[in-house]
């Protein structure tokens, strides 16, 4: 069995956490995970303090386990959402798009394990030093807001300055990502696209069936020139985006392009406007489980691959 | 020295001269994201010998130096 000090630290079996997707993970999806031995996480995105109590709520009456609230710190109710993970006692906050340090003292006054996600080195070193407990190093094969280095190289430059555990987030769908993270010095990982096709994952059936017919080349990244890039799955709106960039349209105009389109991908399910937020790995997502199956089989898959890596050394 | 600090710093990461870097340059026009503001901090407080929270957006390079050097007085 996979086992890390990440496993100790939260309580969990197994050392999998499953990504706060905005309109997406809500307290189903994140109990469903957290019964099956991962870490679920609620995603608070842009949503208001009431939501996301609702949505801890929901997943307190479905799981005696611990689960998560990851808090977008652009969203203009970062402040409420931060106050409400106090309040309802979450066992884990992961923080995503920024500097958590303003909230640090409270969240850890109330014994909540903070798992900033990092993009870089220098944001590593920072976020050790305000007192995270672990960091997620996502890389941009990952859906959604992404940064500039890919997995494979920001997980190992991430363990070299910190001693706190490491999840690798960023193109894992299956145990060999797994395998190989925990090579490259992680001790856990984070898993986002492979989840929505959960059977408990509340999404549009038109988006689930969108990941499980995706390839390899599936998803497209939009928005660089605006600073906060972002993947999702070539569409009629990603495709339109794409070519906005490079067309003479403004800033504020592409911008607004955007807004409103992840509620009509996951809620809607609309193909022309929506859009579907995924990883590169959704060309290795092609079956629809439960949850738990999901995390379990995530470990039990790299089982043998890490058994058997001796096999490389003569 | 505040301001010598963090020009030179910027001017290595830009690969620029010193003198290309004024007290109204912003980050922006620099090139310089949020994410390179928290690495020139980082190798800021290797210079100063002391820690540094920026907790408040700095568009332009005054804005770090007067930030950087209200907090040493602190």
């Amino acid at each position: 069995m996979i086992k890390s000090k990440l496993c100790e630290l939260l309580g969990i079996t197994y050392p999998v956490f499953q990504g706060g997707m905005a309109w997406i993970s809500d307290g189903h999806l994140a109990a469903a995970v957290s019964n099956g031995g991962g870490l679920g996480i609620i995603a608070a995105g842009n949503a208001p303090g009431a939501y996301v109590r609702e949505q801890i709520q929901i997943a307190a009456s479905l799981t005696k386990q611990p689960f998560g609230v990851n808090i977008m710190l652009l969203s203009p109710f970062a402040d409420e959402v931060a106050k409400v993970v106090v309040e309802e006692k979450v066992a884990v906050v992961t923080t995503g798009a920024g500097n958590p340090s303003k909230y640090m003292k409270d969240w850890k006054d109330a014994g909540i394990r903070v798992i900033p996600v990092v993009p870089s080195v220098a944001m590593a070193k920072l976020m050790t030093r305000l007192g995270a407990d672990a960091l997620i190093a996502e890389g941009g094969e990952s859906g959604g807001h992404i940064g500039e280095l890919s997995t494979m190289v920001l997980v190992p430059q991430v363990c070299d300055v910190t001693d706190l555990p490491v999840l690798a987030a960023g193109g894992i769908a299956d145990g060999r990502g797994v395998a190989a993270a925990l090579m490259l010095g992680a001790c856990g990982v984070q898993v986002g696209t492979r989840f929505l096709v959960a059977e408990e994952c509340n999404i549009h059936p038109n988006y689930k069936e969108k990941i499980l017919k995706a390839n390899d080349l599936a998803t497209i990244t939009t928005g660089k020139r605006l600073g906060h890039p972002v993947r999702s799955l070539k569409t009629p709106l990603s495709r339109s985006l794409f070519q906005a960039e490079y067309s003479d349209i403004s800033d504020e105009a592409l911008e607004e392009m955007g807004v409103g389109k992840l509620a009509l991908a996951a809620r809607d399910g609309d193909l022309q406007n929506g859009c579907f937020l995924a990883g590169q790995v959704a060309g290795m997502v092609n079956r629809a489980q439960p949850a738990a199956d999901i995390v379990r089989e995530l470990c039990e898959q790299a089982e043998p691959l890490l058994k058997g890596a001796s096999a490389w050394v003569k | 020295m505040v301001y010598e600090a963090i020009a030179k710093l910027i001017a290595e990461h830009n690969d620029c001269d010193v003198s290309e870097i004024t007290m109204d340059t912003t980050f922006q026009a620099l090139g310089i994201d949020s994410l390179d503001t928290v690495e020139l901090l980082m190798n800021l407080e290797d210079t100063i010998g002391r820690e540094i929270e920026l907790d408040q957006k700095v568009e332009t390079v005054g804005d770090l130096v007067r930030f950087v050097e209200a907090k040493c007085q602190e």
